[in-house]
């Protein structure tokens, strides 16, 4: 094929290394600007509050890891988001939104709780295993509802998720009233509803006494077991069948049912793990931190595990920094309320600009990269019909450089 | 359980249906332009804080008394609605940030600006003081008359309950018979012909989205100061999504998103009212308040199959996640 | 062959001078010449990548020009979007159509150029009517357009052209998808148009039509013009040479082989009202060419042979073992490879690197992942490698996204996945879209090879060119049924009534 400009392939490798590297240096680029986007709106606000923005910033980061106590609350914080949004990203690669990751560790708490009081009798090593392993099931149980109505009835999992949550919320409810409530109350004390508190066998150590974190922190060796499953789920979704076939049906299911992977299957797979990773999300809360399972559990960690998810672009190792990164902000509310004029409100704002800024930012520069990808593929290769070469750019999300060349008759203010 | 009983659920139900008929409203708009709206939850937080607030600044600071300040309060939570709206807007059709992505966003960030407004409009971070001024009830004539008890069904109804359901009809013809509608309906189903005939897509997207968060807004409103009297947070009960239920099941209709949004009112209605039901006082509690949620998985999981989406909306629906 | 009614004397109606368009590494038209006058139809021919889409979507104001002017009537014109080139009374009628399924055809006409904020649907209808008459056109104004043939809609596009009373109207890829019947309703659609006045642009790469309907032809090449002439000065084989560069051969050598047993066996496949009782039979060393118009039931059989789609009723056997309804890794395992029509929504995964595309379908096997399910990355790199050398699919390397590649190699990277499994049945469904000259010519001796070496292949195509090139037996699918088999040296017009359902037609 003579074709006009058409390249002699470069040596072997030399490709490669730019093409990888010029996409992770611009998916970090990318995190970087949207977090200085945040902290620029952040500053405008601070303003307003009559503060200056370089001295609350850096009280909220001298009270996050400005000391070793602090440091050891936001790891403490960080431990279950980790669970949470792994959750979120693994169905998120599968093409599907798992936003009941609530529900799931809602679930999961009440079967933990059920076997921290019942299994009482086992040794303890195998005593802990045994409430992980029930609160991943009852995760699992939760998420395979959704996942199983969205296979045999193709029932839209962003509704159905949402309404397991709501289900969820009055399923813990009615445990810690009727057959998980309290047998032995301390004597003459009004306690909050909640179960027995767990026998000392089950709670999981606390290991910040180690680094010099006071015990308040509850930072327990869950925090490695964190770190340890977004590993494996790294390694499931790049090196393994399992994995493979999700990110295929995630991303062109038509071609991965052609190649022989069954939607279906994959699917509840996911929804599957999906789940067992939401049931780890309560273990820090019932087995580190109280010790019960108690009513006052409206904590949102679901939720915000997507947001971490998002900020962490749903990959594995990402999430870890971006559950830090949420541990210094949320543990930073604290130091602004002490040090500061500007109200523990402001961090919540501060988040919800940092999501969106992830999310419109790695958007834009995904099509970047890719309108650039193609520029320079498109010289190594054959002149094509505009038509496809319009199909090539669609598909590769990058319509921006066809619609620069395109005047504004359909666009708009866009 | 009497009849009463019944005709209190009723009564409550067409108030549930003010509200899920009122967002699903805003939602059709969007989807039928082509965006996939599942913010609406969201949309309705902040129409709910920002409405219970305007109620009372309209009413009391600025002492226009009644009517004038809760239909302002409302008007007021309706405007910031499509506010926030415009986040979505511009992620969706300027940036091309994928739908679902953003409504989601759109739900977590309102929960936090949601406290943060509510620290400034009221001093707390989680609810306003109870109490807040609403709008007269009204009787439905005729029909409050009604012997044996049902007469409650139709007494004592905020106003906005009749506006809602009459909404219908300009809804309908706006849809159908205006020219706004037909080009409106020409982006959801299909832009690039729309494009190719010189319709600017992003325009109207931008108006069916605006539109979504004043609806939404508005029903976010209403139920803070009709319906509870004050803001709280989590009072919107995901009420957001099950309209967003409703939505799919009447297969973007606005007539038939009447049934489905009466008939999820009334399963809201239920553990509210009929607790004790045959069969329903058999179950605990906490299983009775389960019951508007499982009615609803229930229906999208029977019905599901049978709907259409607007063509360009159904892709984000079916689509994978592209983050 | 045609003279037309448009002189050689009457002055350019539209004028483009030194057009030139450049894409991200891309020239698509360089500096090209093009004079349209009164009441002509004239052909713009090119090979697919030659530009004459892109030139006209120029004229219609849908891309800036880089370089170059564009007169209309004698007047300068700038044209930057496609209402002004409407102004302009230029109009175009894209390959793939752009209707609003839902929305009536009078809803879909007026879409855009409502005269007045509150629709009255029945004057509207009213006005359509009246619109179709004056021109012969027949349409029923209140049907939407999701209960319309193809030919039907395509009438509907260009009466939306006509509405807003464009006097120049392109046409791109018009018979594409046309029986030859409907074919030869619309060349007499465009003979009325012409003897009203109107102007015809007329892109085709299909020259047996263009010699037949033009009045003048403009043959473009890599972006340039390489030649005007009229059908009475110039041959199919002329022209053909002219849009390549060399003498093309439109038949490439088929080997002989001596057929066996067959493979495949169809027999009275259903499938919800898509295929109404297929049968078909494939024997070893043996191509079947299945003709038709797209959305007689190629789609449904291909998918339905494969696996991915359930039949209502049939069976299908593959060397004698029933297969009917087994999921597509069980049809896949026992031999049969797949090239599909649409290689974005079911051949490859544009978001994964070649390596993990070339693996797809077979990632299950021992060779490439462990009983446990951890995948073997480096075998799987080695057999992208060799598949990507083998196929000369051009790339920097196996580590790109598949949507780096341009068509062309994509198609190549998804015969050499498919064929690397050494099938007992290769179906192969429009293999070559979309595809230029030499990457045609590529697939079509990959598929010869496989007939050479005994293997089994259902070609399913829309081009007829293909199906006589490669086809050891021809059969026509109308309706989902088989309506006529054929030989593979049989004429055109005995095709296209197979191809109309078998019936006697005018075809002549």
């Amino acid at each position: 094929m003579a074709a006009a400009g058409s390249a002699i392939a470069p040596a072997a490798g030399s490709g490669v290394r730019s093409d990888r590297l010029e996409r992770f240096v611009g998916q970090a680029l990318a995190l970087l600007l949207s977090m200085v986007i945040a902290l620029a709106l952040g500053s405008i606000l601070i303003v307003g509050y009559g503060e200056n923005p370089i001295e609350v910033y850096s009280a909220i980061l001298d009270g996050s890891v400005g000391s070793v106590d602090g440091i050891g609350y936001v790891l403490s914080i960080a431990t279950p988001l980790i669970f949470s949004a792994l959750a979120v990203a693994v169905c998120f690669k599968g093409g599907m939104f798992n936003i009941g990751v609530e529900g799931q560790y809602f679930v999961g708490m009440v079967t933990a709780s059920w076997a921290a009081l019942e299994l009482d009798f086992l040794p303890a090593p195998l005593f802990v295993l045994a409430v992980l392993v029930a609160g991943m099931l009852g995760g699992m149980a939760w998420a395979a509802i959704a996942g199983i109505l969205k296979v045999k009835t193709g029932a839209h999992e962003v509704v159905t998720t949402i309404m397991l949550n709501g289900i969820a919320i009055s399923l813990l409810a009615w445990a810690i009233n009727f057959p998980l409530k309290f047998a032995n109350a301390p004597p003459g004390q009004n306690v909050d509803l909640r179960t027995d508190v767990f026998s000392d066998k089950v709670r999981v150590g606390d290991i910040g006494q180690y680094f010099g974190v006071t015990p308040g922190a509850h930072l327990s060796w869950l925090l490695f077991v964190a770190i340890g499953t977004a590993m494996l789920v790294w390694f499931l979704l790049r090196r393994t069948r399992v994995g493979f076939e999700a990110r295929a049906v995630g991303s062109s299911p038509g071609s991965a049912k052609a190649g022989g992977v069954s939607i279906g299957a994959t699917q509840i797979r996911l929804f599957l793990i999906s789940g067992a990773l939401a049931g780890m999300v309560g273990m820090q809360q019932i087995l580190a931190d109280k010790g019960y399972l108690g009513a006052a559990y409206i904590t949102l960690l679901g939720f915000t595990g997507i947001a971490v998810a998002f900020l962490g672009q749903n990959n594995p190792i990402g999430i870890i920094f971006a559950a830090i990164l949420w541990g210094i902000l949320s543990r930073g509310e604290v130091a602004l309320q002490i040090g500061t004029d500007v109200p523990r409100e402001f961090i919540i704002i501060l988040q919800g600009i940092l999501i969106l800024s992830v999310v419109i930012t790695y958007q834009i520069a995904k099509r970047r990269l890719a309108a650039r990808q193609l520029q320079r593929s498109g010289a190594a290769g054959a002149l094509e019909d505009s038509t496809a070469f319009d199909e090539r750019l669609e598909s590769t999300g990058s319509q921006d450089a066809e619609e620069a060349a395109r005047p504004s008759d359909g666009g708009g203010p866009g | 359980m009497t009849l009463t009983d019944v005709a209190v659920a009723v009564q409550i139900s067409f108030t549930y249906f003010t509200i899920i008929y009122l967002t699903g409203l805003g939602g059709l708009f969007s989807e039928r332009s082509g965006i996939v709206n599942i913010g609406l939850e969201g949309l309705m937080i902040i129409g709910a804080v920002t409405g219970a607030f305007g109620a009372r600044y309209f009413t009391d600071t600025l002492e226009m008394g009644q009517p004038w300040g809760p239909l302002l309060g409302l008007l007021f939570g309706a405007f910031c609605g499509m506010l926030f709206a415009g986040v979505h807007a511009v992620a969706t059709i300027s940036f091309r940030v994928d739908h679902i992505v953003s409504g989601v966003v759109i739900n977590l960030v309102a929960v936090g600006l949601a406290r943060f407004l509510s620290q400034a409009f009221f001093g707390q971070a989680t609810q306003s003081d109870p109490g807040g001024p609403h709008l007269p009830d009204l009787d439905i004539p005729l029909l409050s008359s009604l012997p044996g008890g049902l007469d409650r069904a139709f007494e004592g109804l905020s106003p906005f309950v009749v506006v809602a359901a009459l909404m219908v009809i300009p809804v309908w013809y706006t849809l159908n018979r205006l020219r706004w509608g037909l080009r409106l309906r020409s982006c959801g189903e299909n832009p690039e012909a729309a494009r190719s005939l010189g319709i600017r897509v992003s325009l109207y997207r931008y108006q069916g989205v605006l539109l979504s968060g004043a609806f939404a807004g508005a029903s976010g409103a209403f139920l803070a100061s009709e319906v509870i009297g004050n803001w709280r947070e989590g009072q919107t009960l995901n009420l957001g999504f099950i309209a967003l239920a409703a939505l799919i099941l009447s297969n973007w209709n606005p007539i038939r998103l009447m049934f489905f949004a009466w008939l999820f009112g009334f399963a809201v209605a239920i553990p509210l009212r009929l607790n004790d039901a045959p069969v329903i006082n058999l179950l605990p509690p906490q299983f009775i308040r389960m019951i508007p949620y499982v009615v609803t998985i229930v229906a999208i999981a029977g019905f599901v199959g049978k709907v259409r989406p607007p063509a360009a909306a159904g892709k984000a629906y079916e689509g994978g996640g592209s983050l | 062959m045609n003279d037309g009614a448009g002189g050689v004397s009457s002055p350019p109606l539209v004028t483009l001078e030194r057009i030139t368009k450049r894409f991200p590494g891309v020239l698509a038209n360089d500096a090209v010449d093009l004079e349209l006058r009164t009441g002509e139809v004239h052909a713009l021919i090119g090979e697919n990548g030659a530009g004459k889409s892109t030139l006209m979507r120029v004229l219609y104001g849908m891309y800036p020009a880089d370089e170059g002017r564009i007169f209309v009537r004698g007047g300068a014109a700038k044209i930057g979007s496609p209402r002004d080139a409407i102004a302009l009374g230029i109009g175009m009628v894209h390959q793939h159509f752009v209707l609003v399924d839902p929305f009536t055809v009078t809803e879909n006409i007026i879409l855009g150029d409502e005269n007045e904020a509150v629709l009255d649907m029945s004057e509207a209808q009213r006005r359509v009517s009246e619109l179709a008459d004056s021109y012969g056109f027949q349409v029923d104004p209140g049907k939407p357009v999701e209960e319309l043939s193809v030919g039907e809609e395509q009438r509907v596009e260009i009466l939306k052209a006509l509405y807003r009373g464009v006097e120049i109207l392109i046409l791109d890829e018009p018979t594409a998808v046309l029986t030859p019947g409907e074919t030869k309703e619309l060349f007499g659609n465009l003979r009325k148009l012409c003897d009203a006045g109107k102007s015809i642009v007329f892109i085709s790469h299909k020259l047996d039509e263009v010699l037949e309907i033009a009045d003048r032809i403009t043959v473009l090449r890599r972006g340039k013009v390489v030649g005007e002439t009229r059908p009475s000065e110039t041959s199919k084989a002329k022209l053909a040479e002219m849009m390549v560069g060399r003498p093309v051969l439109f038949r490439l050598e088929k080997p002989q082989v001596a057929l066996g047993d067959p493979v495949l066996r169809v027999e009275e496949l259903t499938s919800e009202g898509k295929l109404n009782g297929v049968s078909l039979e494939v024997r070893s060393g043996e191509i079947l060419g299945v003709a038709g118009v797209e959305g007689n039931g190629q789609r449904e059989l291909a998918e339905a042979l494969i696996g991915l789609r359930q039949p209502a009723s049939g069976t299908i056997s593959l060397d004698g073992r029933d297969i009917t309804g087994r999921s597509v890794q069980d049809i896949r395992n026992a031999g049969v490879a797949y090239i599909p029509e649409d290689r974005h929504e079911q051949g490859l995964v544009l978001d994964m690197t070649l390596w993990e595309n070339a693996v797809l379908g077979r990632h299950d096997d021992r060779e490439f992942s462990s009983g446990l399910g951890v995948l073997f990355i480096r075998k799987i790199k080695e057999l992208a490698s060799r598949l990507v050398k083998l196929f000369d699919v051009r790339t920097r390397s196996i580590e790109v996204n598949a949507s780096t590649l341009s068509g062309g190699n994509q198609q190549k990277l998804i015969l050499a996945r498919e064929l690397e499994t050494d099938p007992k049945l290769l179906i192969a469904s429009q293999p070559t879209r979309g595809l230029d000259v030499g990457a045609i010519e590529f697939v079509w001796k990959q598929i010869l090879e496989q007939k050479a070496a005994g293997r089994a292949v259902l070609l399913i195509s829309a081009e007829l060119d293909e199906i006589y090139a490669l086809s050891d037996r021809i059969v026509t699918l109308y309706e989902g049924r088989i309506t006529g088999e054929f030989a593979p040296d049989a004429q055109p017009e005995e095709i296209g009534v197979g191809m109309l359902g078998g019936t006697e037609q005018e075809v002549a």
